[in-house]
C-alpha cells in the first residue's frame, strides 16, 4: 500500500463518518450511526494495516504517521462517547477534527520510507506511540466537550451530566497518558541509559500530565467551578499539542533526541 | 476563598493559602539559588541522600501521628495544598521546556549572565526552586497517604494508594538517587581492551569493568536516490520531498518529474574521479563505497543522461549526476539499520563473558548496564571503534517499584473511572 492511495481511503472513511455523524444528529438513527462510523473505521484501519505491511515497520515514526493514527482514534473516541453518553453532537465534532488532521496529512505528507532508526527498533515502540495517540483522541473528545460547554454555557441543559462525561474521558485519557509515559520511561532506560532525562519532549509530556492532574484534583472539591474546570481542560490540551508537535518548533528542541521525521 | 468573610490565614485554609505557601517555597528556592548557586548533586551522594530521604519519610510520619488534629497538616494533605503546588511545578516545567538547558557539567561561571541563569533556570533540574518544589509535593503526597489510612477503606482506595504511593516512591528515589547515578562513555578500538571511562564533566576514570571489542558491525539500509535543486541543494519536489529506494538493477521509477532507470549497481566500489571523468570499478576492500549507475530523463530532453551516482565516504568523494542545469541526481548517505558490538567483558570481581551489545539491547553486568552508544561516524560502516555508555544506578529497582505501582494505578483508573457524584 503506498501513501498515494491515502486520499481515496481517507475520502471513503470520511464519507462514512459524515453519514454516521448526520445519522447521530437525528435522534432515531442510532444503529445507522454506529454502523456507518464503524464502517469508516474499518476502511481506515485497512489502510493503516496495509501501510504497516508495505513499510515493513510500524507506521508510527513520523509526525504524519502519528496524525494518521490520531485521525483514526478520534472517531473511536467519539463513538465510545456516543455509545456511553448518547450526546448526538460528539460524532460531528470528532469527525470534523479527524477531517482536519486528514487534510493536514494530504496537504503535507512526510517522506514515508522503510527506514527505522536503531533507537526505534524496540518492542516498546508500537505500544508507546499507539497508547499516546489513543489518549490524545480521548482527551480531544473531552476538549470538544469543554468547548461545547464554554460556548453554550448558559444553554447547556444538564451541566452536571456534561461534567461527568468530561470527568470520565479525562480519567480514561490520563490513565492512558500515564501508561504511555511510563512505558516510554522503561524504554528510555533500555535505549538511552536513563528512564528520565528531561528531554524537551519528556518535559512537555510531564507538563501535559500535570495539566490533567490539575483538572482531576481541582474537580475533587464539590464547590469546583464548572467554567474553570473546562478552562483547565483547554489549557491541558494546549500543553498536549506542544508535547505532540509544537515542541519541534521550540528553541529547546535543538537538544531533543525525540525527532524522527 | 470558600466564604467571602474568611480572611487570609484564617482557618480553614483554602487555595489562597496554598498559593502563598507554594510561592513562598519557590521564592526560598530562588533566594538560595542567588546566594549559593546551583545544587551540586555529588554533595547528596549516598549515604547523605539515604539519611535525608529516610528522615523526611519518618519525620512526617512522626509529625502526623503526634499532631493528628493539627490544622496545617490536615490542610497539607488535601487538594487545597496540592493544586497550587502542581500549578507552580507546571510553570517551572514550562520554563524548562521553553529554555534551552545547559549540560550539568557547565559551571556557574561559564553560563552567560542573565536573569534565567541567575535564577538557575538554565539548569532547571538541579536548581533550588525546582528541587524544593518537588520535595514540597513529596511532603503533600506522604501526608495525603497517611491521612487516607485513617479513613474508612473502600475498594476504590486501591487506585488511590497505587497512584500516590507509586508517585511518592518513584519521585523520592528518582530525586535522591540522581546523586548516585554514574554515567561514563567508553571508546574501544577493535581488538583492544579498555577500562577507562569518560565522565559527564570530561574526567577519565578507571572503571571496575573492562570491554574488549572483538568485532563491530554496521548494517545499512539500501541506498536511496533523490533529485535535488542545484541552486539550493533542496530535495525535490520542495513541497513534499521524495526519494527512491534501490531494489535491483533494471527497475525504473519516476522521481520529482525525472524518469530513472537503474543500469548498474556496485555495493563495493572504488569511485575515481577527476575534473571531467568519473570511473567506477569494483573494489572488495575496506573503504569501498556504494555506487548506482542511472539513466535519467526529463520530458523535453533530447537525450537521457547516464552516469554513476555515489554518496561517497571517508575514502571517496561523492558523485552526482546532473540532469540539466537546474537539477541533479544525488545519493544521500545510507541510513544505518543496526549496529552492534561483539565483546568480551572482564570485571574486577572476576566476571568474564562474551556478549553482543546493540541499541535497545544493553548488557547488564554486576551493577553496570552497558549500552551501545555510538561509533566512529567519520568512517561510517567501516568504523573500527565502538563507543559504549556505562551506567550505574543503585536506585533503579526502587524507582521501578514506584513506576510499576503507577502503571497498575493507571490501569485501575482506566477501569474504575471517576467516583460517581450524586447530583
Amino acid at each position: 500500500m503506498s501513501w498515494e492511495l491515502f486520499i481515496y481511503f481517507a475520502a471513503g472513511a470520511l464519507l462514512f463518518w459524515i453519514m454516521g455523524a448526520i445519522a447521530a444528529l437525528g435522534n432515531r438513527h442510532r444503529a445507522l450511526s454506529i454502523f456507518c462510523t464503524t464502517a469508516g473505521l474499518l476502511v481506515f484501519a485497512f489502510f493503516i494495516a496495509a501501510l504497516w505491511h508495505s513499510l515493513e515497520r510500524p507506521p508510527l515514526r513520523t509526525m504524519g504517521e502519528t496524525r494518521l493514527w490520531y485521525s483514526f482514534f478520534l472517531p473511536i473516541a467519539g463513538l465510545l462517547t456516543y455509545l456511553r453518553w448518547n450526546y448526538k453532537w460528539i460524532l460531528s465534532f470528532t469527525t470534523l477534527l479527524s477531517a482536519v488532521f486528514i487534510m493536514v496529512n494530504i496537504k503535507n505528507p512526510d517522506i514515508h520510507n522503510k527506514v527505522l532508526m536503531p533507537a526505534l527498533q524496540s518492542p516498546w515502540f508500537a505500544p508507546h506511540v499507539i497508547i499516546y495517540m489513543f489518549s490524545y483522541a480521548i482527551l480531544g473528545a473531552a476538549t470538544l466537550g469543554a468547548l461545547y460547554y464554554l460556548v453554550k454555557e448558559k444553554k447547556v441543559s444538564n451541566p452536571e451530566r456534561l461534567m461527568q462525561m468530561t470527568d470520565e474521558l479525562v480519567y480514561a485519557g490520563t490513565a492512558c497518558i500515564t501508561l504511555g509515559m511510563l512505558m516510554g520511561a522503561i524504554w528510555a532506560k533500555e535505549a538511552w541509559g536513563h528512564y528520565w532525562s528531561w528531554d524537551p519532549k519528556e518535559t512537555w509530556a510531564a507538563a501535559t500530565w500535570l495539566g490533567y492532574l490539575l483538572y482531576i484534583h481541582y474537580r475533587l472539591k464539590k464547590n469546583a467551578s464548572h467554567e474553570l474546570s473546562m478552562i483547565l481542560l483547554l489549557v491541558a490540551f494546549m500543553l498536549l499539542q506542544i508535547c505532540w508537535y509544537g515542541v519541534n518548533y521550540l528553541p529547546s528542541a535543538q537538544q531533543s533526541v525525540h525527532t524522527y521525521s | 476563598m470558600k466564604s467571602r468573610s474568611r480572611k487570609i490565614w484564617e482557618q480553614p485554609w483554602g487555595y489562597a493559602e496554598g498559593f502563598i505557601v507554594a510561592t513562598g517555597i519557590l521564592l526560598t528556592g530562588l533566594m538560595l539559588q542567588l546566594t549559593v548557586g546551583n545544587i551540586e548533586p555529588a554533595l547528596f551522594a549516598s549515604p547523605v541522600n539515604v539519611i535525608m530521604g529516610a528522615s523526611l519519610t519518618a519525620g512526617l510520619i512522626a509529625v502526623y501521628f503526634l499532631l493528628p488534629q493539627n490544622k496545617a497538616t490536615k490542610w497539607l494533605s488535601g487538594v487545597y495544598a496540592a493544586v497550587p503546588a502542581i500549578v507552580l511545578l507546571l510553570l517551572l516545567c514550562m520554563i524548562l521546556g521553553l529554555t534551552p538547558q545547559l549540560p550539568l557539567s557547565t559551571g556557574r561561571m561559564q553560563a552567560s549572565d542573565n536573569l534565567f541563569s541567575r535564577l538557575g533556570w538554565v539548569q532547571m533540574t538541579t536548581s533550588w526552586s525546582f528541587i524544593l518544589l518537588c520535595f514540597y509535593i513529596l511532603i503533600i503526597l506522604e501526608l495525603t497517604l497517611l491521612r487516607r489510612t485513617r479513613k474508612k477503606q473502600s475498594w476504590r482506595d486501591i487506585g488511590f494508594y497505587l497512584n500516590h504511593l507509586g508517585l511518592f516512591v518513584a519521585l523520592l528515589a528518582g530525586l535522591s538517587g540522581s546523586a548516585d547515578l554514574k554515567r561514563f562513555t567508553m571508546s574501544v578500538q577493535e581488538g583492544q581492551v579498555e577500562w577507562r571511562g569518560t565522565g559527564q564533566s570530561g574526567e577519565t576514570i578507571e572503571l571496575p569493568v573492562a570491554i574488549q571489542l572483538d568485532t563491530f558491525r554496521i548494517e545499512e539500509y539500501p541506498p536511496r536516490l533523490v533529485v535535488v535543486e542545484n541552486m539550493t541543494g533542496k530535495i525535490l519536489p520542495a513541497a513534499h520531498p521524495e526519494s527512491y529506494h534501490f531494489v535491483e538493477i533494471g527497475k525504473t521509477a519516476r522521481l520529482a518529474g525525472v524518469s530513472l532507470e537503474i543500469m548498474d549497481y556496485l555495493p563495493h566500489a572504488a569511485i575515481l574521479r577527476d575534473s571531467t571523468f568519473v570511473n567506477v570499478v569494483p573494489m572488495m576492500m575496506e573503504g569501498a563505497g556504494t555506487a548506482i549507475k542511472v539513466k535519467a530523463a526529463k520530458p523535453g530532453m533530447e537525450q537521457p543522461v547516464e552516469g554513476w551516482v555515489s554518496s561517497g565516504n571517508y575514502l571517496f568523494p561523492h558523485s552526482t549526476l546532473p540532469v540539466d542545469e537546474f537539477t541533479s541526481i544525488v545519493m544521500p548517505p545510507q541510513e544505518v539499520k543496526k549496529y552492534k558490538s561483539f565483546v568480551t567483558l572482564y570485571s574486577e570481581k572476576g566476571t568474564n563473558l562474551q556478549a553482543v551489545i546493540e541499541v535497545n539491547k544493553p548488557l547488564s553486568v554486576e551493577e553496570w548496564m552497558i549500552y551501545q552508544y555510538s561509533y566512529d561516524n567519520s568512517k561510517g560502516k567501516y568504523s573500527d571503534v565502538s563507543i559504549f555508555e556505562l551506567v550505574r544506578d543503585p536506585w533503579l529497582k526502587v524507582v521501578y517499584t514506584g513506576i510499576f505501582m503507577l502503571l497498575a494505578g493507571a490501569l485501575f483508573l482506566f477501569i474504575a473511572g471517576p467516583k460517581k457524584r450524586t447530583a
